[in-house]
């Protein structure tokens, strides 16, 4: 190859890098105010899905774990809506749960799972969440694990049903725990 | 040769050289979002967009680029052209971009893309090359739709998530399992090739 190639070789990679990476940061700098914005349109979409009777969501502290806190419409506390991380089949599954002031969920809704598609990936459909809604953590087995248990599990999908499970039950007890006590 | 746009660039995508059947390429992507009938069609529609957008650049930048630096040069047009997309449907469509999921920024190392700038897009006009691409989007779009239709349907019995084989119906769960698509990417190739004339090596 000679000398002469080697630079117009440089220079032509050189330049379209330097093409696209205007380009690239062009379209970030537009889209990101606009991105923002639609993640908190939907942080807000998400955080009345799992809290329908909510009005007002603030960002909050519970026992050092960070959480949103509920009001409704005339300001009275009704909750909070916490982030968890369940141990699933294909690595951890993210899941956003709210709990009213009887500690009963009020529903949940799971943010990001790697979870085998067609199969885990089904937690994500209303049939297996709604199963949630206004339970305790007595009730919160699956069908298969305990007589007590009221959800019903993915066919196919025991592990990632359970992970999502026994996290937001153990959500439930960790709260209840600390609930008698004074902060 | 000289003629700006010949029909065969579109159609042979389509049929006559897949890229699924026929090319065997971006099989990848295919076991991951062809057990649903719903993930892919948006994995197509993202895919006709890039490929047939990624093409266009490549083929009107063709003259310019020296042939040892032409694999890198491929590679920044198409992650600049998947990225782009990505940020901007996700800023104006955030609807459609949440269902493409990570489907949409995987898009980079999918091998289509790179083949078709190669064996293409590298020695055509723009126009060709964007029906190309347009083609070959098509092709794929159909054949993952065909498997998916298949997969979804003896392995979950459902289609589009509707239950379409009765509540009696014990899904065949290997069917949406890696092994399943091998298994009809198996079928659907004989079936092409024994209809389609054979393959030539």
């Amino acid at each position: 190859m000679k000398r002469k190639d080697i630079v117009t070789g440089i220079l032509v990679l050189l330049l379209i890098a330097s093409i696209s990476g205007f380009l690239l940061a062009q379209t970030f700098r537009v889209a990101k105010p606009r991105i923002e914005k639609q993640m908190k349109i939907e942080e807000e979409k998400l955080n009345r899905e799992i809290f329908p009777e909510g009005n007002d969501f603030r960002a909050d502290n519970f026992k050092g774990i960070k959480c949103t806190s509920v009001y409704d419409g005339q300001d009275a506390f009704i909750g909070r809506i916490f982030n968890l991380t369940a141990p699933g089949y294909g690595g951890n599954i993210l899941v956003k749960a709210g709990i009213d002031s009887e500690s009963r969920i009020t529903g949940i809704r799971i943010l990001e799972h790697k979870e085998t598609p067609g199969l885990g990936s089904r937690i994500t459909e209303a049939s297996f969440l709604d199963q949630f809604r206004n339970r305790d953590s007595s009730t919160l087995f699956l069908k298969k694990d305990s007589p007590r248990g009221n959800i019903d599990a993915i066919t196919g999908a025991t592990i990632s049903s359970r992970a999502v499970t026994d996290s937001v039950r153990k959500l439930q007890e960790q709260i209840n725990d600390t609930d008698g006590e004074t902060p | 040769m000289n003629r700006i746009f010949k029909p065969e660039s579109f159609l042979k995508g389509v049929w006559q050289e897949n890229p699924i059947f026929f090319l065997m390429l971006g099989l990848c992507p295919l076991l991951a979002v062809s057990s649903s009938l719903r993930d892919a069609i948006g994995m197509g529609a993202a895919f006709i967009f890039v490929l047939t957008g990624s093409n266009m650049t490549v083929s009107f930048i063709r003259k310019l680029v020296p042939e040892h630096v032409r694999i890198p040069v491929f590679i920044i047009v198409i992650a600049t052209f998947v990225t782009v997309t990505d940020y901007s449907l996700a800023a104006f469509s955030p609807q459609l971009h949440k269902s493409l999921g990570v489907y949409l920024p995987l898009m980079v190392v999918n091998c289509i893309l790179l083949g078709r700038a190669e064996a293409f897009a590298s020695k055509n006009n723009v126009i060709n090359s964007a029906f190309d691409g347009l083609g070959m989007g098509i092709g794929f779009t159909l054949a993952i739709s065909i498997i998916a239709i298949i997969r979804e349907t003896l392995g979950q019995g459902t289609l589009m998530g509707i239950n379409v084989l009765g509540k009696d119906y014990v899904p065949f769960l290997i069917m949406i399992m890696p092994p399943g698509a091998f298994l009809v990417i198996g079928f659907l190739m004989a079936l092409k090739n024994n209809i389609g004339g054979k393959k030539k090596c």
